[in-house]
């Protein structure tokens, strides 16, 4: 008895580690920022560009060809230059429609980019490059816009104009769309050329966060100060007051029952009516049992756009249509709110039921709508019942606030307290409304607990 | 002229398989024919054909109504008097027995009674002694979810008994049970065929249980009938023609 | 055991199960329950027939009125519209940030009890005031403005998330827990090889379903004077002349809703099935589309 040698076995390569990208993609984005920072704007600064890119691609091993680089710097040169010339000594705010035009020259140099992955990774098709392109315009559009309405460069324009050397905001536009076109693009670059769809997200997830932050002048010193004169504000607050006069002069005091009853009365009507329409909406915007292929995209699409609308975004509707500080909009509103919400799970609880029933029913003769009555709908029952319980829970939480768009209910005592400032006043509805939560959430804990 | 005609029925699913070739034969009143032939030869599309559940081209004659181009409503009708029974049972399993057995009167009430459940007493009755002739009526109030196979199977029998059909039928509906209940259900649809007079056709893989209830044996290979002959007729020979290869006990039921 | 004068029809007929009357109560109760509070609400907001009569009008009229949409101010929707998503995406950093190590001291399998139940505690108040009064309060401090706007979702979202992941950590296998503890791992290891694995992928599948919720929320808070382009919205319909102009808002709203809305579920699609990540032209494909959506998870609090 021989033993054979054993069999060479081949280890499999190793799969790359996103961390190992992050590296050429912080140097890109970093180098173009100091060149848009320290060097000139315009063809010189793209052809730069394409080189630093050009580097990063030799990096990540994807090429070292000298044809890539030459289209790079080509496409540097030529979109670039076209955002040099489209925001060439503006001194004002860029607008929408103009960081569209200028982001244009991004587009045409992530096109480049995006060939130059497309050559040297075989396998994709050609809307890659399209995705590409659309990624360095797309992170240098958000960044232009972004920039054109906040400060931050105006530290920027402030040291240069004291220096008397420029007078517009162009160097900083350059360096801080540039610095965000290549975080969002390089990453998309990355990712197309090794298949880490994380290093895209990275970039992404950084350009975004960087300019929300700015954007909406988010600040932590300001929270910071504010969490010091906690107590000065409590003092607003607090005691709250529970009682006070109808109005001026009046010696009637006020109930505060009274409004939170109508807010309940809007909920219950919400929840009951928009969970019954909701049940042949959700029927026809499911493949299974829809009557035909138009009604189910009619319902699907109809459901889709509903869903997107907020709950007080239908009580300003409402409230406009049938008239402000009337409870009856914000009972039309929790409808629209609820249909869309039990629709949408109940068509995908639908979707996967069985299909047998159905089968035999049509195959009795039974007509459509029977079909559903008596084989689709009893599969999804017990769901349906959870749903509608969900539901009028949901209700009641945004018929707390509804008031505030004027459609009656508890908001909209607590909207007219506020814009009299009277915060002690403000703080019992709010704790009312607070403690009516809770209670609501318990409640409905309870009662599925029961039925499950 | 029989119950049931085919002339020159074809039919093709909207992917391009072709399940049934240009099939024409005759089926008459009262008859209880068993139609046997491999997986994908065109079983379940010929009992389909029938009553309008796949896509039909040629001409399918059932009591003298036309299948193929017919409305949604004469569709319906042709239906009403065709009872259907599936190797899955397909009952509702959270509905209660006796409405299960209901759902075979649906064609015959009007949309808002159906609607309202308000079932007129004549289809409960109805219902009900459909569910006494196969047996089960003690569980009439019983979730369907909560009997075993052969039990929702009778139940399955008595929806499309409730129909008061002219003709059953019945896609392989002992595949999913055990032996004895297979004999049991077989039996049952024998005795409602010789006692009811309905037209029967059942489709079965399981070639011993062929040979010994029908009485008719229709053999189908990829679309096209190639047998068409009384049961005294069948030997292993036969079935060897129709599947195209040599029996295996796979293809029967008591295997001993 | 057959009694003579009853004929064999009869006979069946006694066998017959008699039927059950609770299904047929339950049925009546249920039926009562809804309608009674229904009736009752229905009058106590006074709503009179010819309120319901008047109302399609009304609504057709506000509609049409809005349609066709004015984009002429187009630039200063997209700058609302970028300020909500930037409102939400923000809040929800916020949310997911400080979620996550609450998130695990809730969690009764990883800490004691004596602070998970606190920590709930704090989580479920968090959570009890809705987004518009907390920014109502936070706008004493803070002042109006976006900030404040991302605060209150930001704080709002620490106590869904927080509950929303606790369960999550409470769900996962304790398999490899208690293999990595066996094998003398600190309770640190445990967490970070045993859970985080396990729970990673639906807990960030919540983060991006909670970022969809919070740009609904983030365009309403302009209500309040919070930011976003909820307060574009009244505005304009504030005047009949303006209507179109808040269509051409609504509709704006809606797309980059939808666009959200598609692409966060592509991607939480991804994760919970754990495919590896391929082409991005297809994910891409799939949210340009919005195809194959993910199943909503039950809660949109």
């Amino acid at each position: 008895m021989t033993l054979d040698a054993p069999e060479i076995q081949v280890r499999p390569v190793e799969p790359p580690r996103p961390v190992k990208y992050l590296g050429p993609l912080v140097v890109g984005v970093v180098a173009t920022g100091v060149l848009g920072w320290a060097g000139p704007v315009g063809p010189l600064w793209g052809a730069l560009v394409g080189l630093v890119t050009f580097g990063v691609f030799v990096w990540i091993d994807l090429t070292r060809h000298w044809l890539d680089a030459v289209m790079l710097v080509a496409g540097g040169i030529v979109g670039l230059s076209f955002f040099d010339w489209v925001l060439a000594g503006r001194s004002g705010p860029v607008d929408f429609k103009l960081s569209l035009l200028a982001a244009v020259g991004w587009l045409v140099y992530g096109a480049a980019t995006g060939v130059v992955v497309y050559r040297n990774r075989p396998g994709f098709k050609p809307t890659v490059i399209l995705f590409q392109a659309l990624a360095w315009a797309g992170g240098a559009t958000l960044a232009l816009f972004t920039a054109t309405t906040m400060g931050v460069l105006a530290p920027l324009n402030a040291r240069q104009i004291s220096a008397g050397e420029i007078q517009s905001l162009t160097i900083g536009l350059f360096v801080f769309t540039g610095m965000a076109a290549c975080a969002v693009g390089l990453g998309a670059n990355i990712s197309f050329a090794t298949g880490l769809v994380s290093i895209f997200a990275v970039g992404f997830v950084v350009v975004l966060t960087v300019l929300a932050y700015n954007e909406i002048d988010f600040s932590t010193s300001a929270i910071a100060t504010q969490l010091t004169r906690i107590g000065e504000i409590a003092d607003d607050f607090w005691p709250p007051v529970w009682k006070w006069p109808r109005s001026l002069g009046q010696p009637e005091t006020f109930n505060i029952v009274e409004p939170f009853i109508e807010t309940l009365q809007i909920a219950i009507i919400g929840a009951t009516i928009g969970n019954l329409l909701a049940v042949p909406l959700a029927f026809w915007a499911s493949r299974m049992t829809a009557p035909s292929e138009t009604a189910y995209r009619f319902a699907k699409a109809f459901l889709n756009v509903v869903r997107t609308i907020p709950d007080l975004v239908w009580g300003v509707l409402f409230a406009t249509a049938v008239g402000f500080g009337n409870p009856f909009a914000g009972a039309l509103a929790m409808i629209m709110f609820s249909l869309a919400i039990q629709a949408k799970l109940l068509s995908e609880t639908v979707d996967a039921i069985d299909i047998g029933p159905l089968e035999a029913a049509r195959a009795a003769g039974a007509r459509h709508t029977q079909v559903i009555e008596y084989a689709a709908f009893p599969q999804v029952r017990p769901n349906y019942v959870a749903y509608a319980l969900y539901i009028f829970e949901l209700n009641i939480r945004a018929s707390v606030v509804i008031g505030f768009v004027g459609a009656g209910g508890i908001g909209r005592l607590l909207n007219e307290r506020r814009n009299f400032f009277q915060w002690d006043q403000v703080m019992a509805i709010v704790l009312v409304i607070f403690v009516a939560v809770l209670l609501i959430e318990w409640l409905s804990i309870w009662a599925r607990r029961k039925l499950v | 002229m029989g119950l049931i005609d085919f002339t020159n029925t074809s039919v093709t699913y909207p992917g391009g398989l072709t399940a049934l070739r240009d099939v024409t034969l005759s089926i008459g009143e009262g008859e209880f024919v068993v139609i046997v032939g491999l997986s994908g030869a065109g079983k379940s599309t010929m009992l389909r054909a029938i009553n309008g559940l796949v896509p039909v081209s040629g001409s399918v004659l059932v009591d003298g109504r036309e299948v193929v181009g017919a409305s949604s409503s004469e569709i319906r009708a042709i239906r009403s008097d065709v009872g259907m029974i599936f190797q899955t049972f397909n009952l509702v399993n959270r509905s209660r027995v006796i409405n299960n057995a209901l759902m075979g009167r649906l064609s015959r009430i009007s949309r808002w009674r159906s609607f309202f459940a308000l079932w007129p007493s004549e289809d409960k009755e109805i219902a009900l002694e459909s569910l006494e002739r196969v047996d089960i009526v003690e569980k009439a109030y019983v979730r369907a979810s909560d009997l075993s196979g052969g039990q929702q199977q009778r139940v399955g029998i008595a929806r499309a008994l409730a129909q008061e059909p002219k003709i059953i039928l019945a896609d392989e509906p002992v595949a999913s049970l055990d032996p004895v209940t297979s004999h049991m259900v077989m039996r049952d649809l024998q005795r409602i065929n010789r006692e009811l007079g309905i037209t029967t056709l059942i489709n079965l893989h399981f070639l011993d249980l062929a040979r010994q209830y029908g009485k008719r044996l229709i053999g189908l290979n990829d679309g096209k009938v190639v047998f068409d002959g009384d049961i005294s007729e069948v030997d292993d020979d036969v079935f060897r023609g129709i599947y195209g290869r040599a029996i295996t006990p796979d293809d029967l039921l008591d295997e001993s | 055991m057959t009694v003579p004068d009853l004929t064999p029809d009869e006979q069946m007929e006694q066998l017959r199960p008699k039927e059950p009357v609770g299904p047929r109560v339950v049925r009546w109760v249920v039926t009562i329950a809804i309608i009674v509070p229904l009736i009752w609400a229905v009058i106590g907001l006074e709503i009179s027939p010819a309120r319901i009569w008047r109302a399609p009008s009304e609504v057709w009229a506000l509609l049409s009125g809005m349609f066709p949409p004015d984009f002429s101010d187009s630039g200063r929707i997209v700058a609302k519209l970028l300020e909500s998503i930037y409102i939400a995406w923000i809040g929800t950093m916020i949310g997911a940030v400080f979620s996550f190590p609450l998130s695990f001291m809730a969690a009764t399998n990883v800490a004691p009890r004596w602070l998970a139940i606190p920590i709930r505690g704090l989580l479920s108040a968090i959570r009890a005031f809705p987004e518009l009064i907390l920014a109502v309060i936070l706008i004493v401090p803070f002042g109006l403005g976006p900030f404040t706007g991302a605060l209150a979702i930001g704080i709002h979202s620490i106590g869904t998330l927080g509950k929303l992941s606790s369960e999550v950590i409470e769900g996962v296998d304790e398999g490899p827990i208690e293999a990595i503890g066996a094998s003398g791992g600190t309770l640190a290891l445990q967490m970070r090889y045993g859970i985080v694995p396990q729970a990673m992928p639906t807990i960030v599948a919540y983060w991006l379903y909670r970022f969809e919720i919070n740009i609904r929320a983030s365009a309403v808070l302009g209500l309040v004077g919070a930011g976003g382009i909820g307060a574009e919205i009244v505005a304009r319909l504030s005047f009949r002349a303006e209507w179109p102009k808040a269509g051409a808002a609504l509709i704006a709203t809606i797309v980059v809703v939808l666009l959200v809305d598609a692409a966060s579920s592509s991607i939480r699609r991804r994760i919970i099935t754990g495919q590896p990540s391929t082409s991005l032209v297809s994910k891409g494909m799939i949210a340009l589309t919005g195809a194959g959506r993910a199943p909503s998870t039950e809660l949109e609090s």
